[in-house]
């Protein structure tokens, strides 16, 4: 199969391309890339658009590993950028649009951060091309901005106070695993057109989180829960303690007030695997 | 009655048991399942069910959870009721969740529990919230006047009724995705 693999060269797309060896990928990133000579790189932007029809040329299935979060009007540039993506496959003829969206979009008090990542993959879906959307919570690897916030906050804040968020449930999932469960469903015909929550092996508060990253990391950090602290005051303190601008962790505190925890297995029965351990997601984390 | 599509046949009864313990149960009638009989599901339908206290409060109560249980705390501080940590149920068409009620401030004392249910009821599903050998602190005592437990009959109950509606709305809102 070829498949094309938008926001190559984010997080979560590194992990995943190693997992497409057996695939003729196409790589897709807004700059010039040099690398392994089975990955052809080519440059497109989901965004204006450009270069998009070029990178889906026969492709069978179409990644979509990309969000504008940061950006000032981040949920309108996600719709337009999806909407784009959408419109290119469809003319292209690609058979699957992979998306990796997020937990807790259906919550009705759900944060603008977790509604924009729903709606991106009802946009993707409009003309057409059967969508298959993994919904996972934070993903619990180097580099994911929810994960080096929570880690910024551990090794840097001897006493936190904090919203009363920490105490929402969530389902961190290792990097490794969602890229797994990525790859696997390329082109698996039980998984095109479908949705799946994806969750990690254990539910936590994120108070827990905390903790058990502060345990590895040998601290022992003091948590004060306050009930009124605002999200904006949230995002502030986090710019100044941990290295997360203000304009991503405003979008991403907002989200902590929804639980974002898999109510179905269904994807863990399709491609059973044992999945990561926080503790040994975390480890790797760090180490890598 | 409902707001919802699709729900109906909403019951509430609570009844004194002999022990003095109450047991309330409050139900409703949907025509396909809400979750899946899966750890994941029985999970969701207590997660569900914390989500409504804190909606129907706008905050004002909460959930918090640790490594031993649970807590519903007032404005993030008084322990209203402590819990015990889910016992997930999933199998014969019934997928559960009951936690057991370990104290706070709404308990005399340790003990009972809330289940929160789904199960067939052919040819529907009933959902279901059910306390099961509770211990007031806000009920009126045998013996004592009856508007000793007013607070309770008047406030405390109705307002549980009212979060089960809630809570029974929300999954089926999000099963509607």
């Amino acid at each position: 199969m070829r498949v094309a693999v938008f926001g190559a060269t984010g997080v979560i797309g590194r992990a995943l391309l190693p997992l497409l060896d057996q695939h003729e990928v196409v790589a897709v990133s807004r700059g010039p890339r040099d690398g392994e000579s089975r990955i052809r790189w080519v440059e497109a932007d989901v965004a204006s658009g450009e270069g998009v029809a070029d990178a889906l040329e026969g492709a069978d299935v179409a990644y979509y590993l990309v969000h504008s979060l940061g950006a000032r009007d981040f949920e309108r540039q996600d719709r337009e950028a999806a909407g784009n993506l959408s419109r290119e496959a469809a003319a292209a003829g690609v058979g699957q649009i992979v998306y990796l969206g997020g937990l807790g979009g259906d919550d009705p008090g759900a944060s603008a951060h977790l509604r924009s990542r729903r709606e991106t993959g009802e946009q993707l879906a409009t003309d057409g091309v059967p969508v298959t959307t993994l919904r996972a919570a934070m993903v619990v690897g180097k580099g994911s901005v929810a994960f080096e916030t929570i880690l910024g906050l551990v090794k840097r804040l001897p006493v936190m106070i904090t919203p009363s968020w920490v105490s929402t449930p969530t389902q961190p999932v290792a990097l490794e695993d969602i890229a797994r469960y990525l790859a696997g469903v390329a082109g698996n015909e039980a998984a095109i057109g479908e949705g799946f929550d994806v969750g990690g092996p254990e539910v936590m508060t994120y108070r827990q989180m905390i903790e058990r990253i502060a345990v590895l990391l040998g601290r022992k950090p003091r948590i004060v829960e306050v009930p009124v602290l605002t999200p904006a005051l949230s995002a502030l303190w986090l710019e100044l303690v941990t290295p997360v601008n203000a304009s991503v962790a405003r979008p991403l505190v907002e989200g902590l007030r929804s639980p974002t925890v898999a109510r179905e297995e269904r994807l863990r029965k399709l491609l059973p695997f044992e999945l990561t351990s926080f503790e040994d997601a975390v480890r790797r984390a760090l180490e890598g | 009655m409902t707001r919802v599509a699709g729900l109906h046949g909403w019951e509430a009864n609570e009844r004194v048991l002999e022990s003095g313990g109450f047991e309330s149960r409050q139900r409703v009638l949907v025509p396909e399942t809400v979750v899946e009989p899966s750890e994941a599901g029985a999970r969701w339908l207590g997660v569900t069910y914390w989500q409504a206290v804190d909606g129907f409060t706008r905050g004002g109560v909460r959930a918090t959870w640790g490594e031993a249980g649970g807590r519903l705390r007032l404005l993030g501080g008084a322990t209203l009721l402590r819990f015990g940590p889910p016992q997930l149920g999933y199998g014969d068409g019934v997928v559960s969740c009951r936690y057991a009620i370990e104290g706070g401030l709404l308990a005399l004392r340790a003990g009972g529990s809330v289940t929160l249910a789904q199960r067939v009821e052919e040819p529907e599903h009933e959902l279901s919230v059910t306390v099961e050998e509770y211990l007031p602190r806000l009920a009126a005592r045998a013996g004592t006047p009856w508007w000793t437990g007013a607070l309770y009959a008047k406030g405390q109950s109705p307002f549980h009724a009212a979060v089960s509606r809630r809570y029974f709305e929300l999954l089926v809102q999000g099963c509607a995705r």
